[in-house]
C-alpha cells in the first residue's frame, strides 16, 4: 500500500483544482508537472480514494479520466474532435506531414476562418458560424481544458490532443456499422 | 593525351564553376552558355574575353564535352563520377550491381581452381588479382550505397514543406524496396551470397591447404590468404552497411506509415461525419472530460478535508458475505403458509363455499394482493376440485373492490382431503 505522505504532495489544491476542472497538466504546466512527475504513486493513489482516476499518458500528459461528461461537456469535445480531424485533413490536403504540423504550426484566425469556410456544413451543426466563433467556442475552451496554449502567433496544440488522434484512430468499421443500423 | 598534372590544374582553379554545373545540372545537358554564364558569376571581375578563354579550356581539356550530334555539352563522365566521389553526391546503386558482381566471383572462383588444379601459376594469380578486383568494387559499391541512403535520409528529414510528404518519401520507400529488402534477403544467412561465400572461401582453403602440402608456389599462398580475407571482410562490411542503411530508413518509414494511416483515418471519418452528422458519430469515440457532478463533488477545501478525515481512519476490514448455501428461503412476512390455508379451507367442511369469503373471513388481517396471491394458489391447486361461478360477482377484499367470476369449492372436497 502507498503510504501518502501530505507534506510532500504540496501543490495537491492546485492540482486538484485543474484536474477536477478537466484540465490537462502537461510539461508547460512547470510545478504541477513536475509534482505529479515526482510523486505520481501518491496522487494516483489518493485520487483514487476519492473516486477519481488519475491518468498518465507517456506522451507527456496527466488527466482524471471519465467515462461520461454532462451534455454540454460532451458538445465541447466534440467540436474539439471535429476541429482536429479537420485540421488534420487540412494539414494532409496541404502535403504537410499532419502530426507534424499539428504540433508546430500555430493556429491563427486566417486559419480558422478557412477551416470553417472551407466545412461550413459541419461546423453548422455545431453552431460555429465564423472563425472567430471557432476561436471562442473551441480554441479558448482548448486552452481551458490544457489542449491548447495561446502565443501571439496563435494557437499552439498541446501533447493532450493526442486523446483526440487515439479517438481518431478508435473509430473503425464496427462503429460505423452499428450506425448504419441505428439510421 | 591530356597531361593528367594540367587537367588537375584546371580542376582545381575551377573546382566552384564544376561544382556548381554539377549541382546544377546533375546528369543533363547545359549549354555554352551555362558554363560561361556560371564562370561569370563566380568570377565577376573577369572581362568575356577571359570567360570565353576559360570555357575554351575547359572543353579541350575534355572536362565537359559535347552531346554526339549537339552543341550542348556535358560534364566528362570520368570526372562527374570523381565529383561525385568527392562531394558524397552519391545516387543509390541497384541491388543487381552487386548481385552481378557477386555471380562473376563465383565465375571466377571455379576458373581459379580449374587453375590451380592444373598448376597454372599465372593463370592463378591473374583470377585472384582479378577476383580482389570485383571483391574491392563490391565493398565500394556497399559504401557507395550507404551514403546514398545517408542522403536520401538525410534530404528526406529536411523540412521543404512544399514538397508533400508522398514525394518527400517517395525516394525513401524506393530506396527501401529496391535496394535493402533485396540485399537482406541475399546477404541473409541462408541466402544467396552466403552460399556463394562458402563455395568460394572453401575452394580458397582447399587451394591454401594443397600449396602446405605440396609446397608448390608458395609465394601465391599469401596472395590467397589475403583474398580469403578479404571476401570474408567483404560479407561483414556487407551486412554492416546494409544493417545500418535499414536502420536510417526504418524510422522514416515507419513515419510516412503511421502519417497516412492518419490522415486516411481523418478523411474516412470526417467523411462519415458529413454522411451521418457531428453528433451521432462523434458521441461514441470522444474523450470524456472529468464531468460536473465530478467537479462539484470535490474542490472545496472543506471536502478535501473531510475526505482526508476519512482516509486517516479508514481502516481495512473485511465484509463477510453470506455463503450461498446457508440463506433461509424467502418467507413474506404477512402471508401463512400456504399448506396451512388449505388445510384449514378443507377442513371448513362445508360443501358449497365461496372461496373468496372463506378467504377474507379467516385472514382478516391480509393486504388485497396477498389474499388475492393465496386465492390464485387454491383455485390454480389440482387436489382441491373447484368450479368457477357463471354471474359476476362484485366483492370487496380488505377496501378493494373486485369484480370476477369467483371460484367456487365443489362438494368432493371432503373425499380429496382425505387422500392428503
Amino acid at each position: 500500500m502507498t503510504t501518502i505522505n501530505l507534506t510532500e504532495l504540496t501543490e495537491l489544491q492546485a492540482i486538484n483544482k485543474k484536474l477536477a476542472s478537466g484540465y490537462h497538466i502537461s510539461e508547460q504546466d512547470t510545478t504541477l508537472w513536475q509534482q505529479l512527475d515526482q510523486n505520481i504513486g501518491a496522487y494516483q493513489a489518493l485520487f483514487n480514494a476519492l473516486g477519481h482516476d488519475l491518468q498518465h499518458d507517456a506522451r507527456g500528459f496527466y488527466y482524471l479520466a471519465s467515462d461520461e461528461s454532462t451534455p454540454n461537456m460532451g458538445k465541447i469535445s466534440r467540436a474539439i474532435a471535429l476541429t482536429l480531424f479537420i485540421l488534420i485533413e487540412h494539414f494532409a490536403n496541404q502535403g504537410k506531414d499532419p502530426l507534424r504540423a499539428i504540433f508546430d504550426e500555430p493556429a491563427d484566425l486566417e486559419l480558422m476562418q478557412t477551416l470553417v469556410q472551407l466545412n461550413k456544413h459541419l461546423f453548422d451543426q455545431l453552431e460555429i458560424f465564423s472563425g472567430s466563433d471557432l476561436r471562442k467556442d473551441v480554441y479558448l475552451r482548448m486552452i481551458r481544458l490544457g489542449l491548447a496554449k495561446e502565443t501571439e502567433r496563435g494557437f499552439i496544440h498541446l501533447a493532450p490532443v493526442y486523446r483526440y488522434i487515439d479517438a481518431l484512430m478508435e473509430v473503425n468499421d464496427t462503429n460505423f456499422d452499428g450506425l448504419e443500423e441505428e439510421v | 593525351m591530356i597531361p593528367a598534372k594540367k587537367v588537375l590544374n584546371t580542376l582545381n582553379e575551377h573546382w566552384s564553376v564544376l561544382e556548381l554545373l554539377f549541382k546544377r545540372f546533375k546528369m543533363t545537358d547545359f549549354s555554352v552558355k551555362d558554363v560561361q554564364n556560371i564562370i561569370k558569376h563566380k568570377n565577376p571581375q573577369w572581362t568575356s574575353e577571359r570567360i570565353f578563354r576559360e570555357t575554351n579550356r575547359l572543353l579541350n581539356q575534355e572536362i565537359i564535352i559535347p552531346l554526339a550530334k549537339s552543341s550542348q555539352l556535358e560534364i566528362n563522365r570520368a570526372v562527374a563520377d570523381f565529383a561525385s566521389f568527392l562531394l558524397q553526391e552519391e545516387h543509390l546503386g541497384l541491388a543487381q550491381e552487386i548481385t552481378v558482381l557477386v555471380k562473376d566471383l563465383e565465375r571466377l572462383g571455379n576458373r581459379l581452381e580449374q587453375a590451380a588444379d592444373e598448376g597454372d601459376q599465372s593463370e592463378l594469380r591473374r583470377f585472384s588479382r582479378i577476383m580482389d578486383e570485383r571483391v574491392r568494387k563490391i565493398i565500394k559499391l556497399f559504401l557507395h550505397n550507404e551514403n546514398a541512403i545517408f542522403n536520401i535520409v538525410e534530404q528526406a528529414k529536411s523540412d521543404s514543406s512544399s514538397i508533400s510528404l508522398q514525394k518527400r518519401y517517395r525516394a525513401v520507400i524506393e530506396a527501401f524496396d529496391e535496394y535493402i529488402e533485396p540485399m537482406l534477403e541475399m546477404v541473409d544467412i541462408r541466402g544467396e551470397f552466403h552460399a556463394c561465400f562458402n563455395v568460394i572461401e572453401n575452394q580458397l582453403s582447399q587451394q591454401i591447404d594443397d600449396i602446405e602440402l605440396y609446397g608448390r608456389g608458395a609465394q601465391d599462398k599469401r596472395m590467397l590468404e589475403q583474398l580469403r580475407t578479404r571476401i570474408l571482410d567483404m560479407h561483414l562490411v556487407g551486412r554492416e552497411s546494409l544493417r545500418k542503411s535499414a536502420d536510417m530508413l526504418m524510422p522514416l518509414r515507419e513515419e510516412l506509415r503511421r502519417n497516412s494511416l492518419i490522415t486516411r483515418q481523418a478523411s474516412k471519418v470526417l467523411a462519415m461525419i458529413r454522411k451521418n452528422g457531428v453528433d451521432p458519430m462523434l458521441s461514441p469515440v470522444q474523450p470524456e472530460f472529468v464531468s460536473d457532478i465530478q467537479r462539484f463533488s470535490l474542490g472545496q477545501q472543506r471536502h478535501m478535508v473531510a475526505y482526508m478525515a476519512g482516509l486517516a481512519e479508514f481502516e481495512h476490514d473485511e465484509y463477510q458475505l453470506p455463503d450461498q448455501s446457508d440463506v433461509p428461503a424467502y418467507q413474506s412476512p404477512h402471508i401463512p403458509d400456504y399448506a396451512d390455508v388449505k388445510k384449514s379451507f378443507s377442513n371448513t367442511g362445508k360443501t358449497k363455499i365461496a372461496l373468496l369469503g372463506f378467504l377474507t373471513g379467516h385472514y382478516p388481517d391480509l393486504d388485497a394482493d396477498e389474499l388475492l396471491f393465496l386465492y390464485q394458489k387454491l383455485i390454480s391447486d389440482e387436489a382441491l376440485e373447484l368450479a368457477q361461478d357463471e354471474q359476476r360477482v362484485t366483492v370487496n377484499i380488505a377496501e378493494h373492490d373486485f369484480s370476477l367470476y369467483p371460484f367456487n369449492a365443489s362438494t368432493k372436497i371432503e373425499h380429496t382431503n382425505d387422500n392428503n
